[in-house]
Parts: structure tokens; sequence; C-alpha cells
């Protein structure tokens, strides 16, 4: 079991969907404004500020590097530090853990983390073509018409294939995290969603449908990381880092030797091991999704289904609102949007939401520990973090 | 870009040797000489032993499929002229791994564990390995 340095204890986040008229930069001071006042911090406060990597554009991404954050939300002459953190969609996992290390080696004291993009606002087929370069390799993928939805489809071939999982469960974790989103005012698509529309919808990459693909949003989330023995002072609602696990298993997704299982057994193992606390003790599973099989294979890995299968468990209503594992409460990237690396900061936003209470009214009871997770690029990497409301 | 944007491979210094062989409809893998493993796809130094004495090994070309998925709709610039067409993830028996199309007969409805055999495309003066499934598999 790890020492636990480091804590939650501010997020802020402005609502996902299609919103031409909000800069980028926009939404990232309003993202980070509204986490600064929820720490009950003044800007002065922040000593690092990492901003994520932006791909709608690189004008607003190279302001991120050279930190108009810092200048724009009063941070000059006392942030030390403006350093981008960028693995994809990993990267909520990933900064989190590099957050806490800066923290540990007393080489940062307060870190305010914020992701801005505004991918659904570009043309169609540029999302699509971007989407269709990240994790994709030039020379040997792109030739042959690869490109996300083809990357989630390969994944759910292969794991409907060695599990069983039938198109059925696989439709229902599209409709368990429409369920949630129903409840979140910031989600992006918040109408019903029912199994059977999900299989009418128009195959588009067998076999997957168009609903069961992702849509690209607008958004940001912000985040504010303090030292452990610091937080309970900061805040009333602080948010533990118990323990974080993780393991790359490609660049390109042809090159996975295991695409049914990716890393999540071993990054899992690990994450549990530093936290002292397993799986029978997570009560919120936030899990990066984008792709329905994503979510299926990391419940697989994680030993969160009670010795089911994962596509069974879910289909059972386990994971939607009432369910025994609530899962990504925010609806996640198939109904909260999906921001490109945003996807996984709302994914874990949400989590610190819950663990702080604040999560109006899909707030989970009684909530002590959850996990969160992410994955960047095409699943390269598998990444697992317990966090707790107590330790 | 020409051929409506489709992308093509800009072989890197140590990949050429590939698409060399592919332009004469031969296929082959790379392999290390130092650890005698063959290298998919192919690396500057080794990935195994970090070795940069690699070369080429004629390959059969025949391997299984381990991932498919039939793209219908959405597709990136350059290939909607193409649709519907088929990416697959082939595992060749020499046990490295690849992205590939599958193409001619029953390719709609190629499964995981078919068995497939490389063939080559004209891609508008780059010629690409694909695969074409096994008569057997076709058959069934
Ligand atoms: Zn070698």
């Amino acid at each position: 079991m790890q020492k636990v340095r480091a804590a939650a204890v501010g997020i802020g986040e402005v609502p996902s969907g299609r919103f031409p008229e909000r800069s980028e930069i926009e939404a990232a001071i309003l993202a980070c404004r509204d986490a600064i006042l929820d720490a009950g911090m003044a800007p002065t406060d922040i000593d690092v500020v990492m901003p994520v990597g932006a791909l709608a554009s690189r004008h607003f991404n190279v302001d991120l590097v050279f930190s108009r954050l810092c200048e724009e939300l009063g941070m000059l002459r006392s942030a030390k530090m403006n350093v981008q953190v960028m693995s994809g969609g990993a990267t909520s996992s990933s900064m989190l853990a590099i957050a806490e290390g800066l923290i540990a080696g007393g080489l940062a004291r307060n870190v305010l983390c914020i992701h801005s993009d505004a991918v659904g606002s570009l043309p169609k087929q540029a999302g699509i073509d971007l989407f269709s370069t990240t994790g994709v390799s030039e020379e040997w993928e792109a030739p042959y018409g690869h490109n996300m939805n083809a990357v989630g489809a390969l994944a759910a071939n292969r794991y409907m294939h060695e599990t069983g999982t039938t198109e059925e469960e696989l439709a229902s974790v599209c409709v368990a995290l429409r369920q949630w989103a129903q409840l979140n005012p910031h989600a992006m698509f918040r109408t019903p969603l029912t199994i059977e529309e999900v299989l009418a919808s128009k195959m588009v990459a067998t076999p997957l449908r168009a609903k069961h693909c992702n849509m690209l949003a607008d958004g940001a989330a912000a985040f504010i990381v303090a030292r452990a023995e610091d937080a309970p002072h900061i805040t009333k609602t602080p948010v533990y880092v118990r323990g974080h696990g993780s393991l790359v298993t490609h660049y390109t997704v042809s090159q996975d030797t295991n695409l049914a299982r990716l890393g999540f057994e071993e990054a899992g193992a690990e994450a549990y091991a530093k936290a002292g606390i397993g799986p029978e003790h997570m009560q919120l599973a936030q899990i990066y999704d984008a792709y329905p099989v994503w979510p299926l294979i990391t419940l697989d890995g994680l030993k969160l289904c009670r010795g089911e299968r994962a596509g069974a468990f879910v289909a059972a209503g386990e994971t939607s609102p009432g369910g025994s594992l609530p899962m990504t409460t925010n609806g996640g990237m198939l109904s909260q949007g999906h921001t490109a690396v945003g996807g996984g900061i709302a994914v874990l936003v949400e989590a610190f939401r819950q663990l702080m209470g604040k999560a109006g009214e899909r707030q989970v009871a009684n909530l002590v520990n959850a996990v969160e997770t992410a994955s960047g690029g095409t699943w390269m990497d598998s990444h697992v973090t317990i966090l707790s409301k107590e330790y | 870009m020409t051929n409506s944007s489709r992308p093509l491979p800009q072989p890197s210094r140590w990949s050429a040797g590939y698409w060399e062989a592919a332009a004469e409809r031969r296929f082959v893998v790379q392999e290390c000489r130092s650890c005698d493993r063959p290298i998919m796809y192919p690396k500057r130094v080794c990935p195994h032993c970090l070795g940069d004495d690699l070369g080429w090994r004629a390959s059969p070309g025949k391997g299984e499929i381990y991932a498919v998925t039939a793209q219908l709709a959405g597709p990136p610039t350059g290939f909607a002229d193409r649709l519907p067409y088929v990416v697959a993830i082939i595992r060749l028996d020499e046990g490295v791994q690849l992205m590939s199309n599958i193409v001619g007969d029953g390719a709609l409805e190629a499964r995981i564990g078919d068995r497939v055999s490389v063939g080559f495309e004209d891609a508008g003066g780059t010629v690409l390995p694909v695969f074409r499934l096994d008569e057997s598999e076709v058959a069934r």
C-alpha cells in the first residue's frame, strides 16, 4: 500500500456539445475559474498549470503551451511552471499521476489541470480525418482506410469473438450511459435511448452501428490537485488519490496481441495493490468509453462484475441508475460527447464530483471509493486510478 | 495529394525495401540477423535486441484474420468511393501482425480465424499488399 500524497480539491466544467460561439480559450478560462473558486482558492495559490494538448486548433494549443492561461487568470509571477501534458485520451490519468508525482516530490503544491478543445465544431469530414491520424500509422494503416470507428469495431469484433458478448449487450452499454446522461445538464445527448434504437441505426463499421459511435463535441474541464496533508484545510470535500496502475500495449492497434483485454488486468492489479483496496470496495466505476467495447474490456480486466461477463452485467442494468455499480455517471463520451482528450478528463472530473457529493440528481449515495480509467490514441494504454473520499 | 487524396505510404529509409518488394509483387517481412526474429512493421532497429543488422525475408504471405470490420459509412477522405471495404488485422504464420484490406470473393463475410493469403493492389502507382480469403474459406 502506498502513502496517500495528493488529493483533488476543486473542479470546473462547461457543458459539452456544439458551441461555435464559445472559443476554446473562453471555455478554458471558465472551467479554470470554476475550479479555482470551487477549491476556495485564489489564482495565486496555483504554482503549476498543466494544460492538456488540444487537437482542433494548433494556434490555441500553442497558446496553452506558452502560458496564456497564466496571463488570463491572474497567475503571472505566482505560477512557477506551465507545462503541457499529453497522452491523448489517457491524459486524465497520466496528468493526475504526474501532478501527484510533482507534489510528492516537493516540486509543486497546487496543480491546475485544464483541458479545452472544440473538435465538435470542426466540419464533419475534418473530424473524421483528424481522428484517422491519432494513433493510426500514416505509412502502415492510413493507406487501408483505417479510422477511429474501425478501431472500436476491430476491438468489438475480437472481444465478442472471445467472450460470446452479443450485439444487444454491446448496445446496452450505450443505453446505460444515456440513462446517466439524462441526469447530466452538461451532456450533449439527453434524450432516452433503447437497445432497439441502437440496433436499428445504420451499420457503420461492423459490428458497430451509428448509435454505437460517439459524436465529437466542444468542451472544457479543469481540476486542482493539492498535497494530501493540505487538502482538508483547503476544502471540506477532498478526494484522495489512492493508487494508479498502467501499461502501454501498442501504438498502432494492429500491433496489440491481446486486443480483447489490453492491459487493464495488469493496470488494475497494480492500482488495487497500491491503494490497498480491491474491486469489492469500488462503488463507482468511471470508465473511459468512446466506443461500447472499451468499458466491457475494462470492467472484465478490473474484475468489477462479480464473476459475470461484463456484457451480461451491463445488460442486466447493474451499471445503470439504481444498479449495484454505477458506471460513468456523466454519460461518457458516448452521451456527454467526445471532446477529444477531454472525454477522459470529463470521466475523471465526474469521479471527483461524485466523491465530493456534488453530482446533483445523479449523485451516488454513500460513496467512498471509486475507480477511474483511461486510454489514449487507439487504446494504446490502460490506466487505472483508485480514488477515495477518505483513507 | 492525388487520387482523391487517398493517403499512400511515404516509405522511410528503413521501410523502402518492403515497398520496393511490393512493387514487384513480392511480400517480405523484415528480419533481424542478430536475433533472427521477424519484425513488423519494419523498424530502424530491432525492438527485441536493438541491433541494426536488419534485412528482408521472403514470406509466403499467409496467415489468419485476428480481427475484422467492414466499413460501410463515414470513411476518411479518399475512401468514399471504395465503400464498402474491409479492414483487418492479420496474424501472419511468422507470428507478426499487420493491418490490411481483405479483398475479393467473400471479403464482406470475412471472419476471425479465416485463412488469408497476400495479394497486391495498385493504388495509383503504389502497390499495397492486400489479402484474400483462401478458397476453402470462400466455399464455406
Ligand atoms: Zn534482434
